[in-house]
């Protein structure tokens, strides 16, 4: 039989990205807010959650590697330069 | 699309650092069809840059992201001329990007071109795979190996989720897609994509943080 502090925590987990995400109403958001300021083992959970996030995101704005790059941009003045020649023949 | 090359009209249409998640590609999409060749050639390059990100972290085959990136490229060159919605180019250039993966990938092993196809457990970071490199260049030497650290755990943890959490996850994570791009991109609904998130983001935690 879960307690309510048990039953409160996992509804909390349920709303944790929502949370991230700003995805809450007022009232949810703020429910969410006093429980992680009373709840510490919650809070640890949210700050692992938002970093996992963060790190996603991070890998999003990483550059390519340069020999990779070199090979698009080759790719793309290839591509270019046929369709040019292409047109000036017709 | 026309090879006329017109004065440009915008200096940096749609222009951002590195990634996707700031660039504006309807603002991209409009100057390449207006004829400014320097957007253009952004396009071509950001639909090979989704492309090498698709198949190293959803695929997890980097062998295959030439292949990936070149029929990322034709595609985007052949059709941005024809998109008339240009709000929706950003979900069609996933949706393009993701079946340029999968059929470089059945090229490649004779699989079939369904996602599912890309499961299990032989997938895995092959060995010519490059790490994606951390934007910020000034970070201490510490920071950077720590960097490299959790990027390849990432990785890792990525490549354990189900093919379509993995998918919702680069989309929505590391692409920055709302999530009703990701629905429409996946073709599933919005609530759908949130529940799956969630579960996908409680897993890649759990792998993060184990030791």
């Amino acid at each position: 039989m879960k307690t309510a502090a048990e039953r409160q925590c996992r509804r909390l987990l349920e709303q944790l990205s929502r949370y991230i995400d700003g995805d809450l109403t007022a009232v949810e958001r703020k429910a969410v807010a006093a429980h992680l300021r009373r709840c510490p083992c919650c809070r640890t959970m949210a700050d692992s959650l938002k970093h996992t996030v963060e790190l996603c995101h991070e890998a999003g704005a990483a550059r390519l590697p340069a020999d990779v790059t070199r090979r698009a941009r080759a790719r793309i003045a290839s591509l270019l330069a046929s369709d040019r020649s292409g047109r000036s023949r017709t | 699309m026309p090879a006329t090359v017109t004065k440009q009209a915008h200096a940096n249409p749609g222009v951002s650092r590195a990634g996707s998640r700031d660039t504006d590609y309807a603002a991209l999409l409009r100057a390449a069809q207006a004829g400014n060749q320097a957007a253009m050639e952004r396009l071509l390059m950001k639909s090979q840059e989704i492309a090498y990100r698709f198949s190293l972290l959803v695929c997890g085959h980097a062998d295959d992201a030439d292949d990936a990136m070149q029929e990322a490229l034709l595609k985007t060159y052949r059709h941005a001329a024809q998109i008339k919605d240009p709000g929706a180019f950003r979900t069609w250039l996933y949706r393009t990007v993701k079946n340029a993966c999968l059929i470089s990938r059945r090229r490649r092993v004779g699989e079939p071109a369904r996602l599912h196809s890309l499961d299990g457990d032989s997938l895995s970071l092959d060995g010519v795979s490059q790490p994606l490199e951390l934007e910020d260049p000034g970070r201490r030497p510490d920071q950077v190996l720590e960097n490299t650290r959790l990027r390849r755990a990432l990785d890792r943890a990525l490549l354990s989720l189900p093919p379509e959490s993995r998918l919702i996850v680069f989309l929505r994570e590391v692409e920055g897609l709302s999530t009703r791009d990701v629905a429409a991109v996946v073709g599933i609904s919005e609530a759908n994509v949130k529940t799956r998130l969630h579960r996908a983001r409680l897993s890649l935690r759990e792998r993060l943080e184990a030791p």
